[in-house]
């Protein structure tokens, strides 16, 4: 039972919205932990976590770094600073049988139950996949974060530096997001996952306890056959249907933007050339239009931009929290088994209760043990002795079994309120960035139209100084010719050009009124 | 639109009064304004007694300074307007294509749409209320073109177009411009060659041909452009929809969402009014596209002045060498010669006979000598008078096209400071989560 824990937890509810908080009290920070950060900050090469005052700069920053920082759970007043950790440097292996990438897990504590303060190891991402099972297994009742999906169904190359840089990210997630948990973090096959050097020979042995999960088989089909659920339960069920499939409502949409801006920067490549090629035969246009290429091509630079935010940095998150949803509906899962467990129990105990209540009236003359020979008051006697025995044990079953439902309800519901407060936090984050990087695409394309705007403006005073300074050879604006209707005059030898009275108007064609 | 009056007037199309211009009031556009306006649908009945329905402009002309010298004698109402189809516009620009040959005559929005892309935006339906304003805005363009060249804004024709409301088009056929259509004109498509083509054309010819497949690739990219980005603002109203959706499940985070949600919106609906800006600009560049036809004919016009130079020319030598040949007592040159033949089938001339032929072909010559002479000096009015226009058709050109540019990069500036406004209220919505 986590009990400490879940007081500890409950406490730190208290630390307001969002991340920021002022400085923690010295009685929530035992160790003193967050004093001491800037040096674990520095060592540890993260982002600026380690402020206690985080403010809006700061969360910016934690933004920009939190791909590869630390995620902090949000009640700092929580005791949970003690352990860090961090995934970096993806490496490829190759063997005989298989390539694959393992990642450096880097840990960093001060517990006492670490002999060490420092672990770097090497993982790869099998060994994530036994370290959720194995949490899950162990912890039935609470909600285990999820990994990110075994195999990308778009790249097909898992050895892209992309898609090893996005899992790198979501590995990471991960990891701090059990480390965080005030029961996840102390499980020793988190543990073992930190500092083993070799997790191969710890894989193997786990292998036969899959058989846990056995017991509650029978209840896990039976989940909608609760009698007494609570009706908050029912809530969050839809809740979570309705929110893992907004999300991935999202994703599908995020992909769909994806595809379209790949396509408008496809055409955009060819559209500042043409420009370009224009400019070749032009003289007096050639700036504006080299000015125009050059705008069109800063916004495709800004474009390709937004097109990696739009995979790597919204995509991700978005995809956590379909997976999240779904670990969701497990844990819920789970709890309903617990709880139906509680309820065939008690409805055993009830059954028996009833059968002894039968047999004070029954008759045992027909009963098997008269049968064979026996007295049937002794039989009854048996029976009843066997009932009660049986009852008796059915007693303690359910007391136990009501304790799991209950640890179980509360795990459940401090691990949703935590997940409900992550998940605003996450929101708030992700979806800032996303303005704040579309704030900067728009902005990188107006300076870069501002600047051809500039170019093409500038050009024109150029020119009609140097059309006012050389009098071009041609002629009057407007012809003042002869009218067609005077065609008949008379065959003169052809002297081209009467004299050239340009000079005098401002751009060319004069004569502007 | 480009700004048209920018030919002889400033903005806006009536006349300022700054020193430098007040010398060269060249044209009517600086003493009128120009526009066609309520496109309407009419039915009627065609030469041969079918039903058609068609529609029709209104063109209102608005005369600004009624004192000017400029005006012609009929137009005594300040203001006046009547109701033209785009038939009679095609009328107008074909006559004067053929009473002003030299010049570069300003383009008419197209008859039917021929470019694949624009098929796919519906174009294709000719009362397409879409099709309808493009093409009225391209009708308008045209008059305003024309209004304001010196020379095209003094014909009478011009001026009935304008004025006159019956009998307009009998008007213009009563002109016979269509006899003064030169057959030599009819075959404008005519192969030839010419010995020395005139350098400028031929530079001129090319320079058309570019500037034709430049507008038409860059107007191809744009249109898909235009698609793509339409796209992309349309699919952020799919996340205004799930965010207002997912608003309703969440408790704290309702209220922002539901927010953000709504400026997803707004962003998708602002692509629309950007695009139909952008359309005009696409349109003004379309018009050069079709300019670039007008120069083309000029040249061909040129080359078939040349030609008919070059043929005299020709027959003059031609004419020469036989009066040569006669005199020289009908030598039977070496080889074949229809005289060697002549003479030796029917014995050589008289010298009556002979002096007769002589005096023939002096003649001739001399009529020859006349005939390149007029078509000497027709090719040269006509070369001064066409590379004067297109003098002032390029730097019409360099301004029309120069404004297009800076219309279409304040236009994107307008958009990105709307993305950035609007982006900086959702970012405010999660904040305040």
């Amino acid at each position: 039972m986590a009990d400490g824990t879940d007081s500890g937890f409950s406490e730190g509810q208290s630390s307001g919205p969002g991340g920021s908080s002022g400085p923690i009290s010295p009685d929530l920070d035992p160790l003193n932990i967050t004093t001491s950060t800037v040096d674990l900050e520095e060592s540890l090469d993260m982002g600026a976590e380690g402020d206690p005052k985080s403010t809006g700069d700061d969360i910016t920053t934690l933004t920009q770094s939190s791909l590869a920082g630390l995620r902090l759970d949000d009640a700092l007043a929580s005791d949970v600073h003690d352990l860090f950790v961090t995934v970096d440097d993806p490496e490829k292996h190759i063997t005989n049988m298989e390539s694959y990438i393992t990642y450096r897990v880097t840990t960093k504590t001060t517990r006492s139950d670490y002999d060490s303060h420092e672990y770097v190891v090497r993982r790869r991402y099998q060994d994530f996949l036994w370290l959720r099972e194995r949490l899950e297994a162990t912890n039935p009742t609470h909600l285990i974060p999820p990994l990110p999906e075994k195999h990308s169904f778009r790249r097909l190359d898992r050895f892209s530096p992309e898609f090893l840089k996005t899992r790198q990210a979501a590995l990471q997630k991960f990891l701090s997001r059990i480390v965080d948990h005030p029961t996840l973090s102390f499980n020793e096959n988190l543990t073992i996952f930190l500092t083993a050097k070799e997790l191969a020979s710890h894989r193997k042995q786990a292998q036969g306890i899959m058989g846990k999960m056995g017991s509650s088989m029978r209840s896990m089909a039976a989940g909608y056959m609760l009698k007494n659920r609570s009706p908050e339960y029912a809530t969050m069920q839809e809740y979570v249907n309705t929110f893992g499939a907004k999300m991935g409502t999202i994703d599908r949409i995020n992909q769909r933007l994806l595809k379209e801006m790949t396509d408008y920067q496809q055409d955009l490549r060819e559209f500042g050339p043409v420009f370009t090629l224009w400019s070749n035969s032009e003289t007096e246009l050639a700036p504006a239009m080299l000015g125009m290429a050059s705008g069109v091509e800063k916004c495709e630079k800004a474009l390709d931009q937004q097109i990696s935010d739009q995979e790597h940095v919204f995509a991700p998150p978005v995809k956590e929290y379909i997976l999240y949803a779904e670990a969701m509906k497990a844990v819920l899962k789970r709890r309903d088994s617990i709880q139906m467990e509680y309820e065939l129990t008690v409805e055993d105990l009830s059954r028996k209760r009833n059968d002894r209540e039968q047999l004070k009236m029954s008759d045992q003359s027909y009963s098997l043990g008269a049968f064979l020979g026996k007295d049937p008051e002794e039989v009854r006697q048996q029976k009843r002795t066997k009932l009660d025995s049986q009852i008796e044990e059915l007693l303690k079953q359910v007391e136990v079994s009501n304790d799991s439902v209950e640890c179980a309800n509360a795990d459940l519901k401090a691990d949703l309120e935590r997940w409900h407060r992550n998940k605003r936090r996450d929101v708030k984050e992700v979806f800032s960035e996303l303005c704040d990087r579309n704030i900067q695409y728009y902005q990188e394309c107006l300076s870069a139209w501002e600047e051809t705007l500039q170019e093409i403006n500038q050009k024109s005073e150029l020119e009609t100084a140097s059309t006012l300074a050389t009098p071009t050879s041609s002629c009057p604006d407007t012809p003042n010719l002869a009218t067609p209707t005077s065609s008949i005059t008379p065959p003169l030898p052809a002297t081209p050009t009467k004299g050239g009275t340009e000079g005098g108007a401002a751009e060319g064609q004069g004569g502007t009124q | 639109m480009a700004d048209v009056g920018s030919d002889s007037a400033q903005e806006g199309g009536s006349e300022a009064s700054t020193p430098s211009s007040s010398k060269r009031v060249t044209s009517l556009l600086s003493v009128m304004e120009i526009s066609v306006t309520e496109p309407e649908r009419r039915t009627g009945v065609t030469a041969i007694n079918m039903k058609e329905t068609y529609t029709v402009y209104l063109v209102e002309t608005r005369i600004t300074d009624m004192k000017s010298e400029l005006l012609p004698e009929t137009f005594t109402d300040e203001t006046f307007s009547l109701w033209r189809r785009y038939s009679e516009f095609e009328l107008l620009r074909n006559y004067l294509c053929v009473t002003y040959p030299a010049v570069v005559i300003p383009p008419l929005p197209e008859k039917k749409i021929h470019m694949m892309w624009q098929k796919l935006s519906g174009g294709e339906d000719k009362f397409d209320p879409d099709f309808i304003e493009r093409r009225r805005a391209g009708l308008e363009s045209f008059l305003l073109r024309v209004a304001a060249h010196g020379q095209l804004s003094q014909d009478k024709i011009f001026h009935c177009f304008l004025h006159l409301g019956e009998n307009w088009k009998e008007t213009v056929l009563a002109t016979g411009y269509q006899n003064k259509m030169d057959s030599r004109l009819k075959t404008l498509n005519a192969q030839f060659r010419l010995k020395n083509p005139d350098r400028r054309f031929q530079d001129l010819k090319n320079y058309s041909s570019e500037l034709e497949a430049n507008i038409a690739n860059l107007l191809k990219i744009r249109e898909r452009l235009a698609e793509r980005l339409y796209g992309i603002h349309k699919i952020h109203a799919n996340y205004g929809r799930v965010f207002s959706e997912w608003s309703g499940i969440e408790k704290e985070m309702g209220d922002g969402l539901q927010s953000a949600g709504h400026f997803m919106d707004v962003y998708a609906a602002s692509i629309d009014s950007m695009l139909e800006e952008e359309d005009t600009y696409a349109d003004a560049l379309k018009e050069y596209l079709y300019f670039a036809d007008a120069l083309r004919s000029i040249c061909r016009k040129q080359e078939l002045l040349q030609y008919e130079v070059e043929k005299l020319e020709d027959k003059l030598v031609y004419l020469k060498a036989q009066k040569e040949q006669m005199e020289q007592g009908g030598d039977v040159k070496s080889g074949f010669s229809l005289k060697g033949m002549t003479t030796k089938l029917f014995g050589a001339d008289t010298p009556e006979t002979r002096d007769k032929k002589i005096k023939l072909l002096e003649e001739q010559t001399q009529q020859t000598e006349e005939q390149l002479q007029a078509a000497k000096w027709e090719l040269s009015t006509y070369i001064d008078r066409s590379l004067q226009d297109v003098e002032r058709f390029k730097r019409q050109k360099v301004r029309d096209l120069r404004e297009i540019f800076i219309n279409y990069s304040i236009m994107q500036i307008k958009l990105c400071k709307k993305g950035i406004s609007l982006w900086n209220n959702t970012k405010e919505c999660f904040t305040k989560m």
